[in-house]
């Protein structure tokens, strides 16, 4: 996996774990994702990037079930997810984190992270309450497994760490935590919303090379919404831009970044020639 | 038909006492997102507040002041007793936990409602007391309208429930504090930034609330004769579901809902069976629940991501 | 810049990190790691101290009130649904146990049949009137529940005239308001319950047992499932956690619980009855929960025992005293600071209960009782029947007074309130309160969940919550 080369960007029909087909989706009267067409092939960062209210958060939304599309179809795997229940579509392997960042507060980091491997459980109530040697086996497989997952982080959530509650966690450490959370679902595909916001440079730079971690050490497939440019330069194979629900441009990084609808977006008409 | 028409009114009192309630639990939902457990239990204060103004004043049989004067009186006092008891019980037990979880405001509630029923328990005793109405107004006076008679009490009571509303919809619609209710129910934050005195809105809820459930125990009392200290807890529950039905937080919800169930209530009794009259009604609210929470009117809320 | 993931805060926490010292704090370590061992050899030894029949009943009442508060923890205080029916459900397996073991229709099962059976249907009606906790929360749930259990008691009361075809007569399948008598003892592997102990040792296994498992379910996936559904339930279904399942589950598991302490309920008792299952007992479990702090089984477990057994000593007037006059003495020396305004407070209320006794008894001396027996009563006012009303109108002004003390502010007025107070609660405690226990713990109960919710949510041995709101 560490000698994964990034791919030129192409359209890869084969290799697509995620596919978005003239997505659609209204609120009231008003169209927030309008025949939104997107493909995210096996191994591939890509950053979906747009002003504010441009339905960056809604794409991801309708991708992990919270909300169900008006018209197109989501495919995972060349299979349709559109309709399953949410926690259904991140058994199939999509996790995601949060904008405002929904951790479980009162809750320990590892159980934080043990909660996300729901999924990869096999003992039910009845074996669990009685205290089965499968029961005991299996939480304590989960309890490693959830340090293993905390260790990708180096020291900062783990040892006495384990143990505190999520609320007493730094923000940037909850933004870990979470990624971490995510990870602990066994996805493939991980759904990353904003996850430099509020983080200060060193904590941004840090993000920026885990993010590429995850994908080089872990291999994730990975979608993220990014204000911070520096951050989808860092990262991105390929970065999708969005107003008003419309793509309005795709490609590498620097195509996106000077195409005109791109920059008349963000600074409104005119706005190219100030730059 | 006679036996239909007479149901009828029967459900038409009963379903403007239940929306006197639902409209204090609809209006406190609204602004608090609070389910005011007590709310039941300050329409029974107000009901005994009725009836002691009955006693001091001599009595249904022979009433020192004349009939309608203690009537008026009654009335007042128990929307007077149940406004102080709503708004001190707002002050008490739900301020302090205005940005607690949601839990600890409901199980703070039930608790003010079980406190209030011992309450009246201890100090009024467990029998059931009675306004005696027959011996003050005559029961025969009234509406003679083919088949159909309505009692006089029935009348007033119909009539004030009907002005009450009409008022509450003046206030909230016209006035200023009006506004201000509207305003905090949509976005607490946002209108206590806009300069709204958020506290004072909130209190003033919790008085029209209660007010509206005084007079409705008066009502009861004054229609069906029993007041005692248990009376609130199945009421309060009706009223509530009234509310729910009519779509919580809607105004107009909260009258057609407890029209609603005063209706079918009426109509169980009459043509299914008394002794599960209670029975039936609960079950239709259970389907009701079920079926659309948000009710008639109401509008499902976002998922907030 | 440091390199990624170092952290020497991290790194040196062990030696930053604070222990309990000197024989106090380690007694504390221990108790707090051995609690369960420390409950388990109190509550053996417990029948054996206390001797009498009466006694081992409190115990009985303690330990199914610690069932039912630890099965209610599952349901509320892991998974946050709020279930105002629970009680509902312990009247099930109560009617379900006299069902199935009395005359009433003359079925003898054995014992663990018949509780096996109980739990199985009960489990299975909790998995279907669990349904709405998929959809509804919050209130919405909490008055649905409401609605069951006022079903119940609907059906309890009612289904004793039932008129069926190819019946001849109304048949009676409840038993109405006068509910089944003459229920069977339990029966055990030929082992027969005689004796209320026998019950209370049969519960102390299943207590123990409920805590193993409760404990076990909660380091499960399960238990972990359930606690992030209760702390945002959308975030737990993006981590795969099925939470409409999962909450059928609790709820369902919350009613198979109270059910079986119900089944022990009817035989303990010879008999059910539809007053049994109210909302006045759902209140007693819910504030034997939250006392405790919801959320932890130790905290519901220690909850149930104080609700249960602290107020059964208003049943002696001599208990109620101790109860009453402890209770008023550690409140003021908690809750007064700095502690030397007691040294107004009490003098104050010494001086003001001799100079109100002057006055009313110069005034209105028929409102007076005429026997004065010694203590507090050369103290404080002794009114004679006729003057119900009046310590009616008291109990309302001080209630009226304590509110007022709680909103003050300034010092002076406040201890001036406070002396007002205390002597009214005094008062209307000796003239009236005493007299009525069953009232009385009832008021208790009501005020102890108003106050533990603005003063201390999270019980005695919850964990305060953080909650975004």
């Amino acid at each position: 996996m560490g000698s994964w080369v990034a791919p030129e960007w192409r359209w890869c029909e084969t290799m697509a774990v995620l596919e978005l087909r003239g997505l659609t989706k209204r609120f009231g009267g008003l169209l927030v994702v309008d025949g939104l067409d997107l493909s995210v092939a096996e191994g591939e960062i890509v950053s979906l990037i747009g002003p504010n209210g441009a339905g960056k958060t809604t794409v991801f939304n309708l991708i992990s079930g919270v909300f169900t599309p008006d018209g197109g179809d989501i495919l995972l795997d060349g299979r349709s997810i559109v309709g399953l229940p949410r926690h259904e579509i991140a058994r199939r392997g999509v996790a995601r984190t949060f904008q405002t960042l929904r951790v479980f507060l009162n809750m320990t980091v590892a159980e934080n992270v043990i909660a996300a491997e729901y999924a990869s459980g096999t003992v039910g109530a009845v074996r669990s309450f009685l205290g089965t040697p499968a029961a005991r086996a299996e939480a304590e497989r989960m309890r490693a497994e959830a340090e293993r997952r905390l260790a990708f982080f180096g020291e900062r959530l783990v040892g006495y760490r384990l143990e505190q509650p999520a609320y007493s966690l730094s923000y940037a450490n909850r933004r870990r935590l979470e990624i971490a959370r995510a990870m602990a679902t066994g996805a493939r595909l991980l759904l990353l919303d904003e996850p430099a916001a509020g983080m200060n440079p060193a904590e941004t730079q840090e993000i920026t090379r885990l993010i590429g971690q995850l994908r080089d050490e872990a291999g994730y497939t990975i979608l993220v919404i990014e204000h911070d440019m520096h951050v989808v330069e860092g990262i991105s194979d390929r970065v999708v831009a969005l107003d008003h629900g419309v793509k309005i441009a795709e490609g590498s990084f620097d195509d996106v970044a000077t195409d005109p609808a791109v920059v008349e977006a963000y600074l409104g008409k005119g706005g190219a020639a100030t730059k | 038909m006679e036996f239909f028409l007479q149901q009828l009114v029967n459900g038409l009192t009963l379903g403007g006492v239940y929306a006197l309630i639902a409209l204090g639990y609809s209006m406190v939902y609204g602004i608090l997102k609070l389910l005011n457990f007590a709310h039941g239990d300050v329409y029974m204060v107000g009901a005994f507040a009725g009836y002691g103004v009955l006693v001091a004043f001599g009595g249904p049989a022979d009433p020192r002041i004349p009939v309608v004067t203690l009537i008026v009186l009654m009335f007042l006092a128990g929307m007077l007793a149940s406004g102080i008891l709503g708004v001190v019980i707002e002050r008490f037990a739900y301020r302090p936990l205005r940005n607690a979880p949601r839990i600890a405001p409901l199980i703070s509630a039930v608790g003010v409602s079980f406190f209030l029923q011992n309450a009246a328990l201890l100090v009024l005793g467990a029998r059931f007391r009675s306004y005696g109405t027959a011996r003050m107004v005559d029961p025969a006076t009234g509406l003679q309208w083919g088949p159909l008679r309505i009692s006089i009490i029935r009348i007033v009571v119909i009539l004030s429930a009907v002005a009450l509303m009409v008022v509450l919809h003046l206030l909230v619609q016209r006035t200023k504090l009006g506004k201000a209710m509207r305003a905090t129910a949509f976005d607490r934050e946002a209108a206590a930034m806009m300069g709204i005195d958020v506290d004072r809105v909130i209190v003033a809820t919790f008085l029209i609330g209660s007010v509206l459930a005084g007079a409705a125990g008066v009502m009861v009392g004054l229609v069906f004769s029993r007041v005692y200290h248990f009376m609130g807890f199945v009421a309060g529950l009706k009223g509530f579901t009234a509310a729910v039905i009519g779509g919580i937080g809607s105004i107009p919800g909260a009258m057609m809902g407890g029209l609603l169930i005063g209706l079918a209530e009426a109509f169980s009794a009459g043509y299914i069976s008394s002794t599960f009259q209670n029975l039936i009604v609960f079950g239709l609210l259970i389907v009701f629940l079920l079926a659309r929470p948000r009710g008639l009117f109401g509008v499902p809320e976002p998922v907030k991501v | 810049m440091p390199e990624i993931g170092t952290d020497r805060w991290v790194a040196e926490f062990e030696s930053r990190r604070v222990r309990r010292e000197g024989p106090w704090g380690r007694l504390i370590e221990w108790s707090s790691r051995r609690w369960l061992w420390l409950f388990a050899g109190a509550a053996i030894v417990y029948p054996f101290v206390i001797g009498g029949d009466f006694g081992i009943r409190v115990g009985v009442n303690a330990l199914l009130l610690a069932m039912l508060a630890i099965g209610l923890n599952v349901v509320v205080g892991y998974t946050g649904l709020l279930d105002l029916g629970y009680v509902a459900y312990y009247g099930l397996g109560a009617y379900g146990y006299a069902f199935l073991a009395s005359d009433q229709f003359g079925i003898h099962l054995p014992t663990p049949v018949v509780v096996a059976v109980v739990a199985l249907v009960v489990f299975g009606v909790g998995l279907v009137l669990g349904q709405p906790a998929r959809r509804l929360v919050g209130d919405y749930l909490a008055i649905l529940t409401l609605f069951f259990l006022q079903v119940f008691v609907e059906l309890a009361l009612n289904l004793d005239r039932l008129d069926l075809p190819f019946v001849d007569g109304p048949v009676s399948i409840t038993g109405g308001p006068n509910g089944i008598a003459g229920v069977d003892p339990m029966e055990i592997l030929g082992f027969r319950f005689g004796q209320v102990r026998d019950y209370y040792f049969l519960l102390l296994v299943l207590v123990i047992l409920l805590i193993v498992g409760v404990t076990n379910l909660a380091r499960s996936r399960t238990g972990v499932g359930w606690r992030a559904i209760r702390e945002d339930t959308l975030a737990a279904e993006h981590m795969t956690i099925p939470s409409g399942r999962l909450k059928v589950l609790a709820y369902a598991f919350g009613a198979t619980v109270a059910a079986v302490s119900g089944t022990v309920f009817a035989a303990v008792q010879l008999g059910v009855f539809p007053q049994n299952f109210t909302v006045a007992l759902l209140i007693v479990v819910y504030a034997a929960l939250v006392l405790g702090g919801e959320g932890s089984i130790p905290g519901a477990l220690v909850g149930a025992l104080i609700i249960a057994m602290v107020p059964e000593l208003l049943r002696t007037p001599a208990g109620a005293r101790l109860l009453f006059y402890g209770g008023l003495l550690v409140a003021g020396l908690t809750l007064v600071r700095p502690r030397r305004r007691l040294a107004v407070i009490v003098p104050g209320l010494l001086l003001f209960g001799l100079a109100v006794r002057a006055l009313v008894a110069g005034i209105w001396p028929g409102l007076v009782a005429a026997e004065t027996a010694g203590g507090v009563d050369r103290w404080l006012l002794r009114f004679s029947a006729s003057a119900d009303v009046v310590v009616s109108v008291l109990f309302v002004v001080t209630i009226a007074v304590a509110l007022a003390a709680v909103a003050v502010r300034r010092r002076r007025v406040r201890d001036a309130l406070l002396i007002l107070g205390v002597y009214l609660l005094v008062l209307v405690w000796e003239n009236r309160l005493v007299e009525e226990p069953s009232i009385t713990r009832q008021l208790l109960f009501g005020a102890l969940l108003v106050v533990l919710m603005v003063a201390r949510p999270h019980g005695l041995l919850g964990r305060p919550r953080v909650e975004v709101v």
